[in-house]
């Protein structure tokens, strides 16, 4: 077993890093990633996930990638059943798909944790714990940031908003969507959500949607993103018709172009979301789970508010 | 005039059928929101296509020659990426002309492969098309690439400048469409373009050195690339490393629409400008009306077909016409 355990893994060498020395208790866990390198928010969680687990002297870890690949991260799952692992930790690259590998983990008895975007509902029987940010939180509380500045601003009675949402079919983008919907009639029922595009996550697209925005309306006093990239491109838009006065631009996930946006007084707020504690957390939550400790179904992270007001507070993102 | 026959209109249509198409949008669009034919409104749709536009420019000629590039979405990742990072280590002088070399590089290989060794474009840039974007990811290690001093250089002038009040992204497409419109129509150059698409029998008889034909059609399409992503650079200043993902198509889509032929040997630089603007327009047009966006993807296809169907039944003098 041992013997085709050090086979398996050289054999995928070239996606492989193992960390951590082995000894009789320690803890071997596997984790199968997104796209690293993608963005650089999974390639920051890649690396504080590698550096928890070396500060951790009782685990051992199995670092692999999907690359995005749906057919990939089946595979690298059956791998890791393989290798018999404790537990197995999955950053979906699609909620729907993964589940029948997740299925065959849990059957192996190998616990599994989903992180960062969980796997969808008729999955949930084969997972142990979900380890991630709460999306829909994250959008109420873009709502409450929004209507906070408006009540300062004295135009909560009046204000029109747009919202700009992540690519259409992502669990991400959907659920801060609905949180933000839901949240801001709550908060101020008299500002208008006057229409949601979608800008793909990309800050391009998101600055092609604000121009037809600002053609089509003539009042517009915020712009909420589904996250700080699309935001910046708004922005950048905004900039370009000389309308940035006036208007108030809340994200989520804050990146660091938003925060230097911030910093200028352009952009007013966004939600903190560290892929350090989003990694931590995973790590985390795989150790309490194999130790037996109580761990809830929905592992949230904290993922606090950061305007203008209270921005010092936070270092600026490296993503 | 009065007496404009039928033959006279028919024979208009199958020429111009794609404009014909292209009116009958902008007039259905403007009925459904009257700022849809705002100055403002058209200047910053000409200025999002802009981007595109210049691509497509240079996949013309791939296409026109028989050959296909997949690969310039990712090669436009890769510039935008490069010229981003020069710019704050080497300055912006020094960064573009850099820029240029590398993307024209990559344009040189494909060229080379294609042309050379006689490879399936199909296949060389759809490898490419990963193969770059793998590049892109190693040489940024994944990071966002922003410039530091955003408002301290000449580089903004490509993205966000303006002459006479028309925005600088117009004015390099108009004239690089110009200028490679009169390269494809006009020179011995775009003669061999056609006769290497055409027939490539018939032009290796004539003397005509095919492989250095379609090596030089991927040297221009990626220095249009190239251009492009210096667009797209400047225009935002900073940029994911999948900036141009998914656009190898959306380029393809406005070429053909325009009426290349996928098999090569016809095609005009003036007609892939229609075809850029269409898609343009119809992205604007569909955001003014507020659709509902899962909806768009579906209006959009539905728009396209019917641009081409519009546009064939014209040329063959007739709507209905099954393979046979």
């Amino acid at each position: 077993m041992k013997l085709r355990t050090v086979m398996s893994a050289s054999v995928a060498a070239a996606a492989l890093t193992v960390a951590g020395a082995a000894s009789a208790e320690t803890m071997r866990i596997g984790i199968t990633q997104n796209n690293v390198g993608v963005d650089s928010y999974q390639t920051t969680y890649e690396q504080a996930f590698i550096a928890a687990a070396e500060a951790n002297p009782d685990v051992e870890v199995v670092v692999l990638d999907a690359g995005g690949d749906v057919a990939r991260q089946i595979a690298q799952m059956e791998d890791l059943i393989q290798q018999d692992v404790d537990a197995i930790i999955i950053w979906p690259t699609n909620g729907e798909a993964v589940i029948p590998a997740v299925r065959k983990a849990s059957q192996a008895d190998i616990p599994v944790i989903v992180t960062n975007s969980n796997i969808a509902e008729q999955g949930f029987d084969f997972v142990a714990s979900f380890s991630g940010p709460d999306n829909i939180t994250q959008g109420a509380r873009s709502a409450e940031i929004m209507c906070d500045r408006f009540k300062e601003l004295g135009i909560e009675d009046e204000a029109q908003i747009v919202q700009i949402s992540g690519q259409p079919g992502y669990t991400t983008a959907i659920e801060r969507a609905q949180g933000f919907e839901e949240r801001l009639p709550e908060v101020c029922p008299n500002v208008t959500l006057v229409e949601t595009q979608p800008g793909d996550w990309n800050r391009e697209k998101s600055q092609q949607v604000m121009e037809a925005f600002l053609v089509k309306y003539d009042d517009i006093d915020g712009v909420y993103a589904g996250d700080d990239n699309m935001g910046v491109g708004a922005l950048n838009a905004a900039n370009a018709a000389g309308r940035t006065e006036g208007i108030t631009f809340v994200g989520a996930t804050n990146f660091a172009v938003g925060y230097e946006a911030m910093e200028r007084g352009e952009y007013w707020g966004s939600i903190y979301q560290s892929p350090v504690d989003d990694a931590e957390a995973a790590l985390q939550t795989a150790i309490d789970v194999l130790s037996g400790e109580d761990v809830p179904f929905l592992n949230y992270f904290d993922t606090p508010k950061i305007t203008q007001d209270n921005m010092t507070e936070f270092t600026k993102p490296v993503f | 005039m009065a007496t404009m026959t039928k033959k006279d209109i028919g024979g208009f249509l199958a020429r111009q059928g794609i404009l014909v198409a292209f009116a009958l949008f902008i007039i259905g669009f403007t009925i459904a929101n009257p700022k849809f034919l705002t100055p403002d409104n058209i200047l910053s749709v000409v200025r999002s296509s802009a981007i595109l536009g210049v691509m497509a420019l240079g996949v013309t000629f791939v296409v026109i020659s028989g050959n296909l590039d997949l690969s310039v979405g990712s090669m436009m990742s890769f510039s935008t990426i490069v010229v981003l990072d020069l710019h704050d280590t080497l300055g912006p002088t020094m960064a573009i002309p850099a820029m240029f070399a590398m993307t024209l590089a990559l344009g040189a290989l494909i060229g080379f492969l294609v042309g050379y060794l006689k490879l399936n474009s199909l296949i060389v840039t759809l490898g490419m098309l990963s193969a770059i974007h793998g590049l892109t990811l190693t040489y940024s290690g994944g990071k966002n690439m922003d410039i530091d001093d955003k408002s301290g250089t000449w580089l903004s002038v490509f993205g966000q400048g303006q002459i006479a009040g028309i925005p600088v992204p117009i004015l390099i497409f108009l004239a690089l469409a110009a200028l490679l419109g009169i390269v494809l129509a006009k020179t011995p150059f775009g003669r061999k373009v056609y006769a290497v698409g055409g027939n490539g029998v018939a032009a290796t008889f004539s003397g005509i050195r095919r492989a250095r034909t379609v090596f030089l059609c991927y040297l221009m399409s990626a220095a249009c690339v190239a251009t492009a992503g210096l667009i797209q650079a400047s225009r935002s200043m900073g940029s994911q490393n999948t900036v141009g993902q998914g656009m190898e198509l959306e380029v393809l889509a406005a070429v053909i629409l325009g009426g290349a032929s996928l098999l090569g040997g016809s095609g005009t630089i003036f007609k892939t400008v229609i075809g850029v603007l269409i898609l343009g327009f119809i992205q604007n047009g569909l955001l003014l009306m507020g659709l509902q966006f899962y909806a768009q993807f579906v209006v959009t296809w539905v728009i396209i077909i019917l641009a081409v169907w519009l546009d064939i039944a014209a040329k063959r003098g007739r709507l209905w016409s099954p393979i046979a």
